[in-house]
C-alpha cells in the first residue's frame, strides 16, 4: 500500500511535468513520424502507383552459351528483372530485400548441358521474400530448364543417330521417320523423368517465417519504441535525484517503510508510464500512421507477444533507471549518462538504423546492449511474423539485462544522502 | 518523568572523519530538549542517526523504550523528523503533501483526513490547504514541513532547524506551534538551531554541540549561569599576567584571562619567510568573566585608567547561550 502511494504521488506529480509528457508520448510519434516517412521514401514496395517487377539475382560462374541462353530466356519471359550478381553480393542483397531470390548458374553449366551430364542450378530466396514471388521464380527457371533438357537430349540423340547414319550409309532404312519419332518420344519422356537441369532452391535462414513483403519504414516504430521507453528510464532516475535534493528522500526513509518498498515505489510509476508509452507509440504506429497514409504497423499480427515483450521493455527500462540513479550523483551527470547511455544504447542497438542494416556494419556488437534484443524482438513479432516461441532468446537476453541493472542499482544505491 | 530518549556514546564516521564522537544526553517525556551548535557540529548528523536515516557507527540510543538497531520500525512509527529542507512536493497541494506522507505512516480514509485538517489547524494553514506549495511563501512552506512531521502523531519530533530562512512573523508561528504541541498535547521535543534565542525561548534544557562533542548539558538557566553576569571584552595596549591578577581580583569580576591571539598568517606561496616577520598588529584583548556585568565594567575601566593602560576596544556580552557559546568555544555561533 505504501509503495502504491508513493507511486500514485509520482505519477500524479509527472503527470503535472508538461515538458516530461512531450518528452514521454509527443516526442517519439514525431520522430517515427519523420522516420517513417523517410524510411518509408528509401525502402517501402507498397505504395508505388508505378507496377515494379521483382528482381532476379543471377550469379553465373559459368560464360558459356548454355548459360547466356538460359539468362536470355529469363529476361525474355519478361516477369523478372534480371541483375547480374557477384558470389559476394548475394546476402547483402538478399538481406537488403533488393532481389527476391538469387539463381546460381555453376560453372560447366554449358559443357554439361552439351554433353548431356546433369547439372544443378541453385535458387536461394531471401527470408524476408515473399514465397509466392519465388515460386513464380523457379516455375520459369524450370520451365526453361526443361526446353533447355529436351532439346539438348532431342539434338544429342539426332545427332547419335547422323553419326551412326554416316558410318553405315547403307543401313539408313533403319532411320526411317517412325524411328526418328519414337526415338524423340523416348527423349521427351526421358527428359522429363530425369531431367537434365536439376533445380534446388535452398532454405532460407528462417525458413518458418511467414511472407512479409519487408517495408523499411515498419522498423520505425519497434525502434523508436525501444529508445523512447528507455528515455523513460531517466525519469526515475531524476524522480530519486528530486526527492534527494528537496530532502524528502530523507523523510521518506525515516518512515515506517523499508528499503525494498521504498525503491519499488520508484520504479513502479516508470513501469507503468512505459507501458501507456508503448501502448500510445503501437497505437499510433497501428492507426496514426494509417491515417496519415504510412504504412502502418501490423500489430494485430502478433498482440500477445508484443504484450509481453512491453512488459519486459518497461522492466529493463525501471530498472536501468535504479541503475542510472544510482551511478549519478548530480543532475548533470543523470543528464550526461543518460544521454550518453541510452542514445549510444539505442544507436547500438538498431533503435535508430534497422537492425538488419546495422548488422552488416557492427556484427554482434549489436548484442551488448538491451535495445537490441527488444529491437530483434519486436521486428521478429511484427515484421517478420514470427512467433512468441522464435523469440525466446530475445525475452531472456532482456530478462537477464533487467536482472543485472536492477542488481547493480541496488548494490550501488545510496539511501545515506 | 521517564525518559523517552536516551542516546548513549553514539558516533558516526566518514572514513577517517569522526562526525559525531560520541554524543550521550537523555530527553524526558513532554520535554523541548535543544541541540545548539553552528553548522557542522553534528547535530543533523545526530538527529538522522536518531530517526534510522543512517545507521550510527557505534553507540545506540533508545527512543520510548525501543532500540534504534532491533525495533527500527517501532522507533519510527513513534518518531516525526522535520528536516532543514524543505521536504515537499512543490506541485502538489499542502494536503495532498500531507496525505501523502499520512499514507507513508499507515494512515487512511476518515482518520487520515482528520489528522491532516488537525495539523493544518496546528500550523494555521486550513484556508490555504489546497493551495500548491510552490506558490506558499518560504515561511508557509516551513509551515507544511512541520506539519508533514505532525501528521502520523508522533511521541517524540525532531525538529532539524525549522526556521532557516524565515519571516520573523512565520517564525514566531512555528514557535506557537511548537508551544502548543507540548503543552496540550504532551509531544516531546528535539529542537536543533543555531539560533540562540529559539533555544532559550522553547527548551527546557539544551545541550551545546560543537565539532561533534556535546560540549555542555544543562538548563537553559544553568547554561547561562555558567558566565555568571555576563562577559566584558576589553582590547588594551598592553598587558602581563600581573595585570591580569589583579583584574581578576577586583569586584564584581570573577576572571580576567588573556584571549588567545589568532596565529600569524602563512607567507604567500612561494616566497620565505624573512627574518623581518611583521607582528600580529590586533592588540591583546582580556576576557572578563563578570558576576555583576555593570560594575564589573566601571571597576576594570577604572583600573586600566588609572594605570595609564590604553584601551583599544570595548565589547559587552550580556549573559545568554551565544556567549556561554563564545565562553566555551572561542567560536562564534554562526562562524
Amino acid at each position: 500500500m505504501k509503495t502504491i502511494s508513493i507511486a500514485l504521488k509520482d505519477l500524479q506529480i509527472l503527470f503535472k511535468d508538461r515538458g516530461a509528457l512531450f518528452q514521454l508520448f509527443i516526442l517519439p510519434l514525431l520522430f517515427i513520424m519523420v522516420f517513417t516517412g523517410a524510411l518509408g521514401a528509401i525502402g517501402s514496395s507498397g505504395k508505388s502507383e508505378v507496377v515494379t517487377l521483382p528482381t532476379l539475382g543471377v550469379v553465373s560462374l559459368d560464360y558459356g552459351e548454355a548459360a547466356a541462353f538460359l539468362l536470355s530466356k529469363i529476361k525474355e519471359d519478361g516477369s523478372f528483372l534480371v541483375q547480374s550478381l557477384s558470389a559476394t553480393d548475394v546476402q547483402s542483397q538478399l538481406d537488403e530485400n533488393k532481389v527476391v531470390a538469387v539463381l546460381t548458374i555453376p560453372l560447366g553449366f554449358t559443357e554439361g548441358i552439351q554433353q548431356s551430364t546433369p547439372v544443378t542450378l541453385v535458387i536461394a530466396p531471401g527470408k524476408n521474400s515473399d514465397p509466392q514471388i519465388v515460386e513464380a521464380a523457379r516455375l520459369v527457371i524450370e520451365s526453361i530448364a526443361a526446353d533447355m533438357t529436351l532439346e539438348s537430349q532431342i539434338i544429342s540423340s539426332l545427332k547419335q543417330m547422323g553419326d551412326m547414319q554416316a558410318t553405315a550409309p547403307e543401313q539408313y532404312q533403319v532411320f526411317s521417320t517412325e524411328r526418328v519419332l519414337a526415338q524423340a518420344r523416348s527423349q521427351f519422356v526421358t527428359a522429363q523423368a530425369r531431367p537434365l537441369i536439376n533445380i534446388v532452391q535452398t532454405v532460407p535462414q528462417q525458413a518458418e517465417q511467414q511472407a512479409v513483403t519487408p517495408d523499411l519504414s515498419l522498423s520505425a516504430v519497434p525502434g523508436f519504441t525501444v529508445l523512447f521507453v528507455f528515455l523513460a528510464g531517466q525519469t526515475t532516475a531524476r524522480s530519486i535525484y528530486e526527492e534527494k535534493k528537496i530532502g524528502s528522500f530523507r523523510r521518506l526513509v525515516a518512515a515506517p517503510i523499508n528499503k525494498a518498498q521504498l525503491l519499488l515505489g520508484k520504479i513502479l510509476p516508470n513501469f507503468v508510464i512505459a507501458l501507456i508509452q508503448i501502448a500510445v507509440i503501437f497505437a499510433f504506429g497501428a492507426f496514426g500512421l494509417r491515417l496519415l497514409g504510412m504504412t502502418p504497423l501490423p500489430i494485430e499480427k502478433a498482440p500477445v507477444g508484443a504484450l509481453l515483450v512491453a512488459i519486459l521493455l518497461a522492466l529493463c527500462s525501471s530498472a536501468f533507471g535504479i541503475l542510472i540513479a544510482s551511478i549519478a550523483k548530480t543532475e548533470n551527470q543523470i543528464a550526461g549518462l543518460s544521454t550518453l547511455l541510452l542514445w549510444g544504447m539505442g544507436l547500438l542497438g538498431g533503435s535508430l538504423v534497422p537492425l538488419f542494416i546495422l548488422e552488416r556494419f557492427i556484427g554482434p556488437l549489436a548484442m551488448i546492449v538491451p535495445h537490441y534484443w527488444a529491437n530483434k524482438a519486436l521486428d521478429d513479432l511484427l515484421i517478420r511474423g514470427l512467433g512468441l516461441a522464435d523469440i525466446w532468446l530475445s525475452l531472456v537476453m532482456l530478462g537477464v539485462f533487467t536482472l543485472i541493472f536492477f542488481a547493480i542499482g541496488l548494490w550501488r544505491f545510496d539511501f545515506e544522502r | 518523568m521517564p525518559a523517552i530518549l536516551e542516546v548513549d556514546n553514539l558516533v558516526k564516521k566518514y572514513g577517517d572523519f569522526e562526525a559525531v564522537k560520541g554524543i550521550s544526553f537523555s530527553v524526558e517525556e513532554g520535554e523541548v530538549f535543544g541541540l545548539l551548535g553552528p553548522n557542522g557540529a553534528g547535530k543533523t548528523q545526530t538527529i538522522s542517526m536518531l530517526t534510522g536515516v543512517i545507521p550510527p557507527t557505534s553507540g545506540t540510543a533508545r527512543i520510548g523504550g525501543y532500540d534504534i538497531h532491533k525495533d527500527q520500525s517501532q522507533v519510527k512509527k513513534i518518531t516525526g523528523l522535520v528536516p532543514q529542507d524543505l521536504a515537499l512536493y512543490p506541485t502538489l497541494s499542502a494536503r495532498t503533501n500531507l496525505n501523502f506522507f499520512g499514507r507513508i505512516y499507515g494512515l487512511h480514509g476518515k482518520q487520515l483526513k482528520e489528522r491532516v485538517d488537525d495539523v493544518l489547524r496546528v500550523v494555521s494553514l486550513t484556508d490555504r490547504a489546497d493551495g500548491v506549495v510552490d506558490k506558499f511563501s518560504g515561511g508557509m512552506k516551513r509551515r507544511v514541513n512541520i506539519a508533514a512531521g505532525l501528521v502520523h502523531q508522533p511521541r517524540l519530533l525532531f525538529l532539524d532547524e525549522p526556521t532557516v530562512g524565515v519571516d520573523p512573523q512565520s517564525r514566531n508561528h512555528i514557535f506557537e506551534s511548537v508551544q502548543r504541541l507540548n503543552r496540550e498535547r504532551g509531544m516531546s521535543v528535539v529542537y536543533t538551531s543555531h539560533y540562540m534565542e529559539e533555544v532559550e525561548t522553547l527548551c527546557n534544557r539544551a545541550a551545546i554541540v560543537d565539532s561533534g562533542r556535546i560540549i555542555a548539558l544543562d538548563t537553559i538557566k544553568n547554561l547561562i549561569a555558567l558566565l555568571g553576569g555576563g562577559v566584558v571584552y576589553v582590547g588594551v595596549k598592553q598587558v602581563d599576567d600581573a595585570i591580569l591578577a589583579e583584574l581578576s581580583a577586583l569586584p564584581a569580576v570573577k576572571e580576567a584571562i588573556l584571549v588567545p591571539q589568532p596565529p600569524a598568517p602563512p607567507a604567500p606561496e612561494g616566497k620565505e619567510h624573512t627574518t623581518e616577520v611583521k607582528p600580529v598588529t590586533a592588540t591583546p584583548v582580556i576576557k572578563i568573566v563578570a558576576k555583576n556585568n555593570q560594575q564589573a565594567v566601571v571597576n576594570v575601566l577604572g583600573y586600566l585608567n588609572e594605570h595609564d593602560i590604553v584601551i583599544t576596544s570595548l565589547e559587552i556580552m550580556q549573559p545568554n547561550l551565544e556567549s556561554v557559546f563564545l565562553h566555551l568555544t572561542g567560536k562564534k555561533l554562526r562562524e
